[in-house]
């Protein structure tokens, strides 16, 4: 499968590509979620792996739970996630169309993203609610991501799940 | 006169709700009627362009919960690059709708020419997405243009939010524009208050020099007096007319 990924970004649209490309490489997650009911919130550790693919026009990222750390020996079970992003920018619409597949339940999400200041906001509709999944703080050497639902039209946000990022070296 | 003018024809109806079942809206159909009214004869424009009209979509779509949400950003961003161009070359943009979702393709080629406010005329109070059935465009274009509701048509390169709450003017004469409005405005204007309230309204407007370009959303063609319109748009460019002839 050497054409599903590429080594750098097209020559197309590079300063699109780039916003989401400089995250291209590992990196170590601590995931965090919030309950909506007031229950503790819990941690878990996680991987996250983005590249470029589709000849430099598409950003993949596999996300996985838990670590390599937290792995149990036999391996990651049928319930714990392996999932995969995919985002290609879209010229027409001027912005990023995302799509998340995950193989523990079956999730296929459509989001659409866009770079607003330093962050790089996807956001879809879920319902009657908005979601929104944002990369922030952003360094060579880690971000913050976090997942936000809002119930009335994105005046309020509730945080349900964020995740601090550290790069690590490649395998 | 006419040679600052510019119409631009967006022919759609990408923000309206079906009429009944798998039936189309005929908002698109509102540039025609008025260019064959003679609003083109009338008016002499430097240019007339005329967008594609979109396909409409009964069907909900991705990640998002406004009919046509979809390409109603892809012609928005046409549109805003049709009304940025028409100012770069100093003409006087005038948007003939369509449903009154042109606001926002309007407003963004305004703002792409620099910081704009809005005078917003109209008899319809525009609402907010709720719920979680599909929410039409044409209902909430003010406040998908202050910044509410789906990033989708929301927030757009190169300027985010189209204008702030606080330069918007809603249903405002020449007086209240020059007491409190900001020194440049796009003025929005359906059909129908055009044709019930006094033309000196937007022939003031108009005069104050404030307004760089207009958008007439004509969300029920059928039900509209073409030839009236037609008449009250062109008395009310006529100051910009006079202003550009001595210029």
């Amino acid at each position: 499968m050497k054409t599903l990924l590429a080594d750098g970004p097209s020559a197309q649209y590079p300063a699109e590509m780039e916003q989401f490309g400089r995250l291209a490489g590992q990196w170590a997650t601590k995931i965090t979620y919030h309950p909506a009911d007031g229950s503790p919130s819990r941690t878990i550790s996680g991987e996250w792996e983005f590249g470029y693919a589709l000849e430099g026009r598409a950003v993949l990222d596999v996300w996985r739970w838990p670590g390599r750390e937290d792995l149990p020996a036999t391996g990651r079970t049928p319930d714990q996630e392996c999932g995969l992003c995919v985002r290609i920018w879209d010229p027409r619409l001027q912005l990023w169309r995302f799509t998340f597949h995950g193989t523990a339940r079956g999730d296929l999400l459509h989001m659409y993203a866009r770079r607003i200041g330093d962050e790089i906001v996807m956001e879809r509709a879920a319902g009657g609610d908005l979601v929104r999944w944002t990369f922030g703080a952003i360094t060579a050497d880690t971000f913050h991501w976090r997942n936000e639902r809002s119930s009335d039209g994105g005046r309020t946000w509730r945080l349900d799940q964020e995740v601090h990022a550290r790069r690590r070296a490649a395998d | 006169m006419a040679a600052a003018v510019e119409l631009i024809a967006a022919p759609w109806n990408l923000g309206q709700a079906p009429p009944a079942p798998g039936r189309e809206p005929e908002a698109w159909r509102g540039p025609q009627a008025l260019l064959s009214a003679g609003l083109e004869e009338r008016l002499c424009p430097a240019r007339t362009v005329e967008l594609d009209r979109p396909p409409y979509d009964f069907d909900p779509q991705p990640a998002t919960r406004i009919r046509n949400g979809v390409p109603l950003r892809e012609h928005t961003l046409r549109l805003g690059e049709a009304v940025r161009s028409a100012l770069a070359a100093a003409r006087f943009p005038v948007v003939l709708g369509g449903d009154r979702s042109i606001l926002l393709g309007s407003l963004l080629g305004a703002r792409r020419a620099g910081r704009c406010g809005l005078v917003h005329l109209t008899a319809h109070e525009d609402v907010r997405v709720s719920g979680s059935s599909l929410a039409a465009a044409d209902a909430m274009a003010l406040s998908l243009a202050t910044g509410h509701g789906e990033l989708l048509l929301s927030h757009w390169p190169e300027v985010g939010t189209l204008v702030s709450s606080d330069e918007v003017l809603q249903n405002s004469d020449a007086a209240r524009l020059e007491r409190l409005g900001p020194d440049r405005v796009w003025l929005h204007l359906d059909l129908d208050v055009l044709a019930a309230n006094d033309p000196a309204q937007l022939t003031g407007l108009i005069g104050t020099g404030r307004v760089v370009g207009l958008d007439i959303a004509v969300p029920h063609p059928d039900g509209v007096d073409a030839a009236r319109a037609v008449d009250l748009l062109t008395s009310a460019l006529s100051p910009l007319a006079s202003q550009e002839a001595h210029a």
